[in-house]
């Protein structure tokens, strides 16, 4: 095995494990507000799921990009490439970005969603536009993504 | 598509007509009721609240025993019940079965009363059972709990608060008081925090014993029996049984009610209805004989209404275009495909009056956009079969709920032709199980191409989409300002931006750097590759100009108009934000494939066919709420920040009809909304 590859899998195992990281606190963080909403109406339970899952696509979009990478590499195939060590540099940069944004933009997202069940509880009717403000944070993980995804399938 | 025009409606009718033309209007649920006259000496307003409350509070007490009722007697309703819509009755049915209000109001209190008598029941019972559990300790005691001893001789009967061992109690006893002779003492029961005794001893010396218990902390029971307690507790049990019985009895007869379910639930309603028209009485202006009622109505019922108005009553009707500044509320009117979307469009904020109705140009794009981020056939196909199935099995569902299901219907066949575009049908389904399971594998070639083989193609085609969107906004501004006659500003804020827009992207078509990341070589002929710079360049300078126009001072104009020439990075922003069409379009794809690779694992066996099921049916569920949910609101977000701040900004008030909001049951009668 070599070291290119050992880099490679790093990166592809980063962008599965700090993304994943980002978006299980952030549900979970997302998950304490909603159920403190469910316990005074539990008919709000509907919205109140949607946004705490709102911060959850991060680790979604790690998984991706880790598969991507992996199939790339051909460890999920089972006929391992041989990389170079600029390769796996490569790989390991390419994830990069999903790996950071991602961690970072779920705990942001959560904090959004955490407020936005607020305004769930105070004004159900409200969804629409409480929706929307978690969802602008989305786009940079969204953004993230799509370079992560560019630079693996241009390597 | 469109925004209803309204018209100011004022009836002046007959105090006797009062009433049938008030439950007419409510039936038809046409006019927003809306009371700007003012009171004088002729026409006043009468204080409805007390009836209203009185309505309202019977309507409350029939909620309060379906309630009771549902719980004792609990239907099985399917998983679907919500949908099922509201009964019809018929106007004749209606007018009868309000005659038997009072009657079913009756059973309502008598439901109402018996549930009382339970709560009560049980918590007599748990009282008694308390008094039992504190007459267990005392259980072999054979002698009145308050016996306090014969002629001769007195007895003490009580506890300490800690397990004491009966050569303690006697030691501490004597050391206490020395004089204390001939006594004697029992341990009832002990316990970890109480020791029951019984204590003996001469009549004389009670005095002292007591004082000597007393000191060891010696209590006496708080509630004692009068009776040797094993008989206490079983007459404390008796009742029990008692209370337990009437429960039983009052839980029956609730059960008996069980068949004027029904009724109570059209008392609700025809109470409700009668509060909220009542209502709508405190806003009337009355005189002795006559009543004014004044309000909003749509202009296309005006004809009808007015006919059916005249023919049965002796009315006069005026109706007058409202004013300018008079907050006239919103009502679209759209056709079945656009009309799911209106839902949508409410959420972010109706229409204010100097705006058109996005919502027919919005359904397109809607509907577009959902399919390309979710983008599988399979799903498209499982979301539209179930919405169309729930839709034709359930036709008086609620609307709110009848729209969100033929959004769902079509975002459902959207998505099934973006994923036979894209040839995603459950991911690579297709693929996987041939190739696992029969050894050969079959590929459905995509009628387009498959964007994971080639996403820099699926990027440039969502930022055409995202381009193509964002004109038609700047298009629908471009009408609204022409429709207001302000073709200044049509020019400033919208032909300017137009060329400057189309020359910088006709200049970036050619580019290398476009070539390169699309790998099309787009060549525009030598004339318009000449004149796109000026046709940028007009615009430009245009929007230096007259950005700032609001200001006089030249040189603050021309500064704002630099800066307004810098949104045109906002522009850019904004389209490539479309780029989520491709990332949310990869995600679901990728992760289809990941579940049937996982599938797939098992090989080919019976133990293989079995995993893959499994892993098949569990993982496409979770992939599909998943992804719906991330179209859904990507959709959303796509409308409302880079499509609607292009000419939208909502702030209409909804038209709220004085109508029959009833919960059970619907007046059959022709529906004219």
């Amino acid at each position: 095995m070599s070291i290119g590859l050992v880099l490679a899998l790093l990166g592809a195992v980063a962008a599965a494990f700090c993304a994943g990281a980002g978006s299980a606190r952030g549900v979970g963080l997302a998950g304490q507000a909603a159920s403190g909403v469910v316990t005074e109406d539990p008919s709000k339970f509907a919205k109140v799921l949607i946004l705490q899952l709102l911060p959850g696509t991060q680790g979604i979009y790690g998984l991706l990009i880790a598969f991507i990478a992996l199939s790339n590499i051909g460890v999920l195939g089972g006929n391992v490439a041989d990389l170079t060590v600029a390769q796996g540099l490569a790989y390991l940069a390419a994830c990069l970005p999903m790996a950071i944004v991602g961690y970072i933009s779920a705990i942001a997202q959560a904090k959004c969603s955490v407020a936005a069940i607020g305004i769930i509880a105070k004004k159900p009717d409200q969804m629409g536009k409480a929706m929307l403000f978690p969802a602008m944070v989305e786009t940079y993980a969204i953004l993230a993504l799509l370079i992560s995804i560019l630079a693996i399938s241009g390597i | 598509m469109a925004v209803l025009q309204m018209q100011r409606i004022s009836l002046c009718a007959l105090q006797k007509d009062r009433k049938q033309i008030l439950e007419l209007l409510q039936r038809r649920g046409v006019i927003e009721i809306n009371d700007i006259m003012q009171q004088d000496s002729v026409f006043q307003k009468t204080d409805m609240s007390s009836a209203q409350s009185v309505f309202e509070k019977s309507s409350n007490a029939a909620i309060q025993a379906l309630e009771i009722l549902e719980k004792y007697d609990a239907e099985k309703k399917s998983m679907f019940a919500a949908l099922e819509g509201k009964e019809k009755i018929s106007i004749a049915e209606y007018y009868e079965l309000g005659c038997s209000c009072d009657n079913i109001m009756e059973k309502v209190y008598h439901i109402i009363n018996l549930s009382k008598e339970i709560a009560e029941n049980k918590a007599n019972i748990i009282k008694l059972k308390t008094q039992i559990e504190m007459l267990i300790p005392w259980m072999t005691l054979d002698i009145p709990m308050n016996f306090k001893g014969t002629k001769t001789t007195a007895v003490f009967i009580g506890s300490f608060p800690s397990v004491m061992a009966i050569e303690e109690i006697y030691a501490e006893i004597a050391r206490q008081n020395a004089e204390i002779e001939a006594f004697n003492v029992d341990i009832i029961s002990a316990s970890k925090d109480q020791t029951c005794i019984i204590v003996l001893c001469k009549n004389k010396q009670a005095a002292i014993m007591e004082d000597a218990l007393r000191s060891i902390s010696f209590t006496y029971p708080s509630s004692p029996s009068f009776v040797p307690p094993a008989e206490s507790t079983k007459e404390l049990e008796s009742q029990i049984c008692s209370f337990e019985g009437n429960i039983t009895d009052a839980e029956n007869e609730i059960k008996e009610y069980a068949h004027v379910k029904n009724k109570i639930k059209f008392v609700i309603d025809y109470y409700k209805l009668r509060a909220e028209k009542y209502d709508v009485i405190g806003h009337l202006l009355q005189s002795r004989r006559t009543f004014i009622l004044t309000g909003y109505v749509p202009e296309w019922i005006i004809s009808n209404l007015d006919e059916e108005l005249n023919q049965k009553f002796d009315l006069a009707v005026e109706y007058e275009n409202p004013s300018e500044d008079e907050d006239v509320p919103v009502l679209l009117k759209n056709n079945g495909f656009s009309r799911p979307v209106e839902g949508v469009l409410e959420s972010y904020g109706l229409p204010n009056r100097s705006e058109v109705d996005p919502t027919s140009i919005m359904s397109y794009f809607y509907y577009f956009l959902f399919g390309l981020m979710l983008s599988d056939a399979a799903y498209g196909f499982l979301m539209a079969a179930l919405s169309g199935i729930l839709l034709l099995k359930y036709r008086d569902m609620k609307p709110g709920t009848k729209n969100f299901l033929s959004m769902f219907f079509f975002c459902g066949i959207f998505t099934m032709f973006w994923g036979v575009m894209f040839s995603s049908y459950f991911g690579d389904a297709v693929d996987v199980i041939s190739k696992t399971f029969f050894g050969t594998q079959i590929s459905i070639p995509p009628v387009w191409f498959t964007p994971i083989n080639d996403p820099m193609r699926m990027l440039v085609f969502a930022m055409a989409v995202g381009v193509v969107h964002l004109f038609v906004g700047l298009g629908l501004q471009l009408y609204q300002l022409i429709r207001a006659k302000r073709f200044k500003d049509a020019l400033y804020d919208v032909i300017f931006w137009y060329m400057l827009l189309i020359g910088l992207i006709l200049m970036l078509l050619p580019s290398d750097m476009f070539t390169s990341i699309a790998q099309i070589k787009i060549t525009l002929p030598a004339v318009l590759t000449k004149l796109v710079p000026y046709l940028a360049g007009i615009g430009a300078i245009g929007i230096i100009l007259t950005a700032g126009r609001e200001s006089k001072n030249w040189v603050k104009r021309l500064l704002k108009g630099a800066y307004g020439l810098y949104n045109v990075t906002g522009y850019l922003s904004d389209v490539l934000s479309y780029s989520r069409l491709l990332a949310l379009g990869l995600a679901t794809g990728v992760i289809a494939s990941v579940i049937n690779q996982m599938g797939s694992m098992g090989g080919r066996s019976v133990f293989g066919v079995l995993l893959f099921v499994v892993v098949f049916i569990f993982g496409h569920l979770f992939n599909i709420a998943i992804n719906l949910l991330g179209a859904y609101v990507h959709t959303n977000r796509l409308q409302f920040v880079e499509f609607f701040s292009k000419f939208y900004e909502g702030g209409g008030r909804k038209f709220e009809p004085f109508a029959a909001k009833s919960e059970y049951y619907q007046i059959k009668e022709e529906e004219i909304l």
